[in-house]
């Protein structure tokens, strides 16, 4: 055999290795950059790029958010007082989730436990989770940020029973 | 209490709205073409290490290769059925490499005339044969990694006796000075420790998890870091002196720094807090200086590391002599590499162990050596994923500590042959010739694949926007 013929061989081996190399980034690809962003319906969209991002999920659901604080004033959710978080608005209302004693990842991953796929869900968003006891909310530092009655979660917080938590265009609570 | 969240199927149905995603076939599908993928290439690179020092193709390797190829597609109809959510890419980024390093050790026995059994290429294929049997058991064995939480502490205690095994008279074999060898009259040798790594790994998850409330609450503030209590170092003193010990009795460098490293790691993932990082370093580093001033081997390591091309440290007994040798090698690779079976890396010292690395990258090139460690860095990246989707803390701790211990291996191998660090003896994974390192490395994979089926696993619900 020549060598011009094995330098060739040998080059395209190298070649062969770096497309198995990139093979495998380009399948895990959303890992990097993010899942791919479902296109809003055409009203939505439209009204989306004018405010400032953070403002355009909030307008929606500020009315969502009035009545919920008297019903959700009191206790802290704990494992032994809430069972089940209920999706109160958005695509999915009404939907319902067990909670165990693991935590719940929320963001537009597939590997999250509730998967939200919109424009405002970041792809690790938030996390509730079990701490002594309590349920918490941290936001995994998310691009439109979450929201706990209203105000935004910087620190992981307690969750009253029934309070209101909104992660893009979602909102849902703890209840019995 | 039931072991809730761990039977979705049997929640599922009683809530409305929650359902699991299932896109099982996809996964194992895009398994299978990236595992055939790997499996040809495998198979080039033993018809290339034979075009290029022998001029000829031998079909019997590659037949034998084509055997390991049947078990690897074994593993992955097994995960078909048994955990038909687990990630995609671990297993064929472990065959490829695994069957780099086959092709380089094979090309290394062309070079010394080994055939037969003489051959290590032929006993690292069996050895391959024995670690995917491992995994494949594993992973139809254990069916939720939680059950690994209930035997922490023995898990623990099955470590500490693997890393005194070799310390026992007539079962312990000293081999190029470390103590870290058994053997059974002449027959095998096997490293309890690559074993004992993976124990460590589930004890220092089951450990944390259950302890690291009073590691991580409590301390006092000092220079901008909370420091913790000195009641509350107990667990990192006794792993520090487990780590010196074994530098000390084993005589093993690299191995003391991998256990003290995944510890640190552990800790550090699970606490959250820098100044364990910190206080683990300093001790490691102190523990280390004070090593290298008293003990030779450890000095030796040092001088051969900062002196490496003096001509009496490369002359002397012991010295830089194989260091340097591998140094060449590597120069003498270049960017493309001399071509598989064309270069000459026998001329360093065990080339198909503790410097296959070089070796590789002799007749890959730096071309070549990036996709190695490329391949490890998707490895480690998919298992630290795997840890951070993960929805219980032990899973989670237990994913990172495992896919951190390939890592820092790694590290400290390409390290101490790329001469940043000095020169230790561990395997690197997956590549070099051994059967202990391989074994548990495989063991590696199928408790990471166990652990990402898991993770997808889980009650989920979908809202699209």
């Amino acid at each position: 055999m020549s060598e011009l013929t094995l330098l060739v061989l040998q080059l395209g081996f190298l070649v062969l290795l770096w497309v198995f190399v990139f093979a495998i980034v380009y399948a895990l690809r959303s890992d990097l950059f993010g899942q791919r962003v479902r296109k809003l319906q055409p009203d939505v969209a439209a009204a989306g790029p004018a405010p400032a991002p953070s403002a355009g999920p909030a307008a929606p659901t500020a009315a969502v958010n009035r009545p919920a604080p008297p019903s959700g004033g009191g206790a802290d959710a704990t494992s032994e007082n809430a069972t089940r978080l209920v999706i109160t608005s958005g695509a999915k209302a009404g939907a319902e989730f067990p909670l165990g004693r693991d935590e719940i990842t929320i963001g537009r991953s597939s590997d999250s436990a509730i998967i939200i796929r919109d424009d405002y869900t970041s792809t690790h968003h938030a996390r509730l989770m079990l701490w002594n006891g309590r349920w918490m909310i941290q936001d995994l530092d998310s691009t439109n940020g979450t929201f706990l009655n209203g105000s935004r979660v910087t620190v992981p917080q307690p969750i009253p029973l029934g309070a209101t938590v909104k992660v893009g265009a979602t909102t849902f609570e703890l209840r019995r | 209490m039931t072991d809730r969240a761990t039977r979705p199927d049997e929640r599922a149905p009683a809530t409305e709205g929650v359902r699991r995603i299932r896109l099982p076939q996809k996964l194992r599908n895009l398994e299978f073409w990236l595992l055939l993928a790997a499996c040809l290439i495998n198979a080039g690179a033993i018809v290339l290490v034979q075009l290029g020092a022998m001029g000829r193709v031998d079909t019997q390797l590659v037949l034998l290769g084509a055997g390991l190829s049947a078990l690897v597609f074994g593993l992955h109809i097994a995960m078909r059925f048994v955990a038909r959510d687990a990630d995609p890419f671990l297993l064929p980024i472990a065959t490829l490499l695994n069957g780099l390093g086959i092709a380089m050790i094979y090309r290394i026995d062309i070079a010394y005339g080994d055939a037969g059994w003489q051959s290590a290429a032929v006993r690292q294929i069996v050895w391959s044969a024995i670690a995917i049997i491992a995994a494949i058991a594993t992973i139809l064995l254990l069916r939720n990694h939680r059950t690994l939480f209930r035997y922490t502490y023995v898990s623990g205690l099955i470590a500490i006796v693997l890393l005194l095994l070799p310390l026992v008279p007539g079962l312990g074999r000293e081999v190029s000075g470390a103590r870290v060898w058994i053997g059974f009259g002449d027959i095998a040798t096997f490293q309890p420790g690559e074993i004992a790594k993976i124990a460590l790994a589930v004890f220092f998850a089951g450990y944390l998890v259950r302890n690291r409330d009073s590691l991580s609450m409590v301390g006092r503030r000092f220079l901008g870091m909370k420091f913790p209590r000195a009641r509350d170092l107990g667990p990192l003193l006794v792993v520090w002196a487990l780590s010196m010990s074994v530098i000390v009795f084993q005589r093993d460098l690299g191995t003391a720094l991998l256990y003290f490293g995944l510890f640190l790691v552990m800790l550090y993932v699970a606490t959250s807090r820098l100044s364990w990082v910190v206080l683990g370093l300093a001790l490691f580093f102190g523990g280390a200086i004070i090593a290298s001033q008293t003990l030779e081997y450890v000095n030796g390591r040092f001088r051969n590391w900062l002196d490496a091309f003096n001509p009496e440290v490369y002359e002397a007994a012991g010295g830089s002599y194989q260091l340097v040798q591998g140094l060449f090698g590597l120069a003498n690779g270049g960017l493309i590499g001399t071509g598989l079976g064309q270069g000459r890396p026998d001329l360093t010292p065990v080339p198909q162990s503790d410097y296959i690395i070089a070796s590789l990258g002799e007749e890959l090139g730096l071309a070549g050596v990036f996709v190695i460690l490329g391949l490890y860095v998707l490895f480690v990246a998919r298992g630290f994923r795997i840890g951070f989707a993960g929805q219980d803390d032990f899973g989670k701790l237990l994913g990172v500590g495992l896919s951190f211990v390939v890592a820092l291996q790694v590290f400290i191998v390409v390290g101490g042959v790329t001469r940043v660090i000095p020169l230790t003896g561990l395997t690197t994974p997956f590549l070099a010739a051994g059967g202990s390192s391989l074994v548990a490395n495989w063991i590696i994979v199928a408790l990471l694949l166990r652990l990402s089926d898991t993770v997808r696993n889980h009650p989920r619900l979908v809202i699209d926007g």
